[in-house]
């Protein structure tokens, strides 16, 4: 880890010196760092997020007006996806200085205390329990989670090769692998997805009891940490069909799978098996 | 018009990302102060003053203590300064990723939006800033506003917290070790990494705070296999760790007007950031339950935190006499932001040592949600943290707008509100001693407390002369001041010393090279 570190370090300088040097020289650098830079992006983003999220959430649940919620929702997600696709086109063209897999490692921890305080939560409410699990629990499948847990571990390995590939300069490989980690991606949003459906037709869902509760908002943060890592997969597989790649970030989106992967072998072995 | 609006909204330049931090925390800042003047006026006399409505307090106080915290200082201090300082002191041409941060600071500006709606909506939410359940799950308020103005602002942190970690490893200028880096760009650095811990705890609260309103879940239902004690130790599990986000921060900032203002060196350097931050740093996770002291936590987990708890005074006290002995043997100039520096010593120190018998839970049992711990936490962290904003940005303000303020009406700013604080939290602290209750919008069971809540009213009227001068002379300053040069404090430092007033795009003409022997304090041996 510690010799990773180092050599990401050495590679780092090299690029921020070359950088450095191109920007003093080059009549074109000069000309540039007289402008203020600016991208519409992050300003659309942030629009879409306040409609989608806060003022959707709240026309549907504490208002209870429907149609202002399609509205907001309807607006706010499409302002999103163009923010994020205006935004990856501009990363792939700009002199990015390829620091997001140096960042990704924050950002993982700060994820990971997500998870860590939601299996707190789960644990409290498990041990203080007079009985587990609680009256309304139906059974919970056995065999899927294991198809399930199978998938995710595979699909760790492929991104591992897709990677490998990309630094191999071999572009037909690398895309092969991406393309078979999406599949394996979406193959298990497809099982969480189609196992909640029957739970909550069994009459399993969120207000049942703390199990429930527990076990819905702990497998939905998940999934919904893997429908975000497919988006980051197909934003770096879109362009890459065009011949345009990145290797950091690619590094990046591959260390964010992982980090997905790792969370779900404690999400079974605490939700489904213990 | 058009290309120059534009070129602020689409900005992604660390400086007008930070200046819109600013003015967004600065807005917050006038509108929760709006909140506590209404809330003083209501207190004046018995009876009711303003209205006759609890609840409607009850939003006043939500808003006050909200918009302030997650609105005003945290923005203002990790939000603005960071932006403003961090690249220039370190000598980048920006942070590490520059649409990253406009990202934060617009989803900043979406949670200062939602937060506003609290004056549109027909039923504002009115759970203080803390959320507890039961109330909050229950409340004809909307707490779907708090928990996603809550989520908003969170998010926006880690994004900040993610930048300029890296911005702050990566990109420092050829030569410029860790023991050469300023203490304002240490403090940012471990405030950053208390954030990226602890934020997501709190956004966890705030989430399942709402699925249990609006989704059905059970987390804080005890007839449904919930427990409410379990928001309370994940809220503070952040909360508490949220001062020290504030506190570091703003001693950092005092730190580099200090040093200015003396021409001095800092006073014990690596103490100061590996005892003192260091300190906070391995601490911060272990004091939470100081908040908790009457919630009926087992005795081992109370007894075991109010150590912690003592034990960080260690690191405080650290960071307290770096302070002073910064100033000890320096050439002291007392303009504007020495004056506000000076006041943060003065406000810190005082709510630091009332802080200790709060500390102390059999002590606490009697002081617990009386006028008291208010009293405190406005000296340790209120006061003291807005003075260090203020005076950042009279520091900060030949830098930012390439004009001066004017001297004087700078100074009777300070003094205004100087006297108004303390004409307000000492009495404050007072009334808790005489047992008067936090969050009551009457006291006609405590009579004896009138006179001083008629003083706290008379003080806060005084903070708010005091601002609105401050404010003018800012206004002022940025339209009319005199021009600026390039280093008016004669400071060291690279932000003064290698780019002009204001900085371009891309900050310095010349990528700046530093010395075996470059230090941003070094003011030689005697200056």
């Amino acid at each position: 880890m510690a010799q990773q570190r180092a050599e990401f370090d050495r590679e780092f300088s090299g690029r921020l010196a070359a950088a450095a040097s191109q920007g003093e020289g080059h009549a074109a650098g000069e000309a540039h760092a007289h402008e203020w830079e600016t991208s519409p992006w992050p300003l659309v983003i942030s629009a879409g997020i306040l409609l989608a999220l806060p003022l959707a959430f709240s026309f549907r649940f504490v208002y209870e007006q429907p149609l202002a919620a399609v509205l907001t929702l309807g607006i706010g997600t499409p302002l999103i996806v163009a923010g994020i696709v205006g935004w990856v086109r501009e990363g792939l063209g700009g002199e990015a200085l390829g620091l997001s897999p140096a960042a990704m490692p924050w950002f993982i921890l700060a994820e990971a205390l997500i998870f860590l305080s939601f299996f707190a939560t789960y644990w409290v409410m498990r041990l203080a329990a007079p009985e587990w699990p609680p009256a309304g629990t139906v059974a919970l499948p056995r065999v899927v989670p294991l198809v399930m847990t199978a998938i995710l571990v595979s699909s760790s390995f492929t991104i591992h090769v897709a990677e490998a590939r990309l630094a191999a300069s071999d572009q037909r490989g690398f895309l092969r692998w991406l393309v078979v980690t999406i599949a394996l991606g979406v193959a298990f949003v497809g099982l969480s997805a189609a196992e909640w459906r029957e739970l909550m037709h069994e009459g399993f869902t969120f207000s049942t009891n703390a199990y429930s509760t527990a076990f819905f908002s702990i497998t939905g943060f998940h999934a919904a940490h893997v429908v975000v890592g497919l988006g980051i997969f197909v934003a770096l597989l879109l362009p890459a069909l065009r011949g345009r790649l990145n290797e950091p970030f690619t590094r990046s989106a591959s260390l964010y799978w992982h980090f997905v992967d790792i969370v779900w072998l404690f999400v079974v072995s605490q939700v489904y098996y213990w | 018009m058009g290309a120059a609006l534009r070129s602020w909204l689409f900005t992604t330049d660390h400086k007008r990302v930070g200046i819109l931090y600013l003015i967004g925390s600065l807005a917050a800042f006038a509108i929760a102060g709006i909140m506590a003047m209404l809330m003083r006026i209501e207190l004046t006399a018995i009876g009711p003053d303003l209205t006759d409505n609890p609840q409607q307090y009850n939003v006043w106080l939500y808003f006050h203590g909200a918009a302030m915290i997650l609105g005003f200082q945290i923005p203002a201090l990790t939000g603005f300064l960071a932006n403003y300082c961090v690249p220039l002191m370190i000598g980048a041409r920006d942070v590490a990723f520059p649409r990253l941060n406009a990202l934060s600071v617009w989803l900043f500006w979406a949670g200062i939006l939602l937060a506003l709606a609290t004056f549109v909506i027909p039923d504002p939410p009115d759970v203080m800033w803390t959320g507890y359940p039961p109330y909050a799950t229950r409340t004809w308020g909307n707490t779907a506003f708090y928990s996603f103005t809550v989520l908003l602002l969170g998010f926006s942190s880690i994004l900040g917290g993610v930048n300029f970690l890296t911005t702050v490893f990566y990109m420092r200028a050829p030569g410029m070790g860790w023991n050469k880096l300023n203490i304002f760009v240490w403090s940012i650095v471990v405030a950053f990494i208390i954030q990226l811990i602890f934020v997501p705890v709190l956004g966890t609260a705030v989430t399942m705070l709402l699925f249990d309103k609006y989704l059905g879940t059970t987390f804080f239902d005890p007839a449904n296999g919930g427990d409410v004690l379990i928001y309370q130790n994940l809220f503070w599990f952040y909360s508490h760790p949220a001062v020290y986000v504030i506190l570091l921060p703003f001693l950092g900032i005092t730190y580099e007007i200090v040093a200015t203002f003396a021409r001095n060196r800092v006073f014990n350097y690596k103490m100061v950031v590996y005892g003192g931050f260091g300190g906070v740093l391995l601490l911060a996770g272990e004091v939470w339950v100081h908040h908790l002291y009457t919630a009926g936590l087992p005795d081992w987990l109370r007894v075991g935190q109010m150590v912690t708890t003592l034990l960080i005074s260690v690191p405080v006290g650290l960071l307290m006499i770096g302070l002073v002995g910064t100033l000890y043997r320096g050439s002291i100039e007392y303009r504007t932001p020495m004056l506000y520096a000076l006041g943060v010593i003065f406000f810190f120190l005082i709510g630091g040592l009332t802080g200790i018998p709060n500390a102390i839970a059999s002590l606490d049992l009697h002081l617990q949600d009386t006028y008291f711990i208010p009293g405190h936490f406005h000296y340790v962290m209120a006061v003291a943290g807005t003075f260090a904003i203020f005076g950042a940005v009279y520091y900060l303000f030949p830098k930012m707008t390439g004009r001066m303020y004017h001297e004087s009406t700078g100074k009777l700013g300070f003094w205004l509100t100087f006297i108004g604080m303390n004409l307000v939290f000492m009495p404050m602290m007072m009334a808790g001693i005489e047992g008067m209750p936090r969050r009551y919008y009457d006291y006609a069971q405590f009579p004896q407390v009138e006179g001083l809540q008629q003083l706290m009213t008379f003080g806060a009227f005084v903070i708010l002369a005091g601002s609105l001068v401050t404010l003018w002379n800012w206004v002022q300053g940025a339209l009319r001041g005199a021009p600026a040069p390039a280093n008016p404090w004669g400071s060291r430092s690279l932000e003064w010393t290698a780019a002009p007033s204001p900085p371009p795009p891309g900050n310095f003409p010349q990528p700046p090279r530093l010395g075996p022997e470059w230090s941003p304090y070094a003011y030689g041996e005697r200056a």
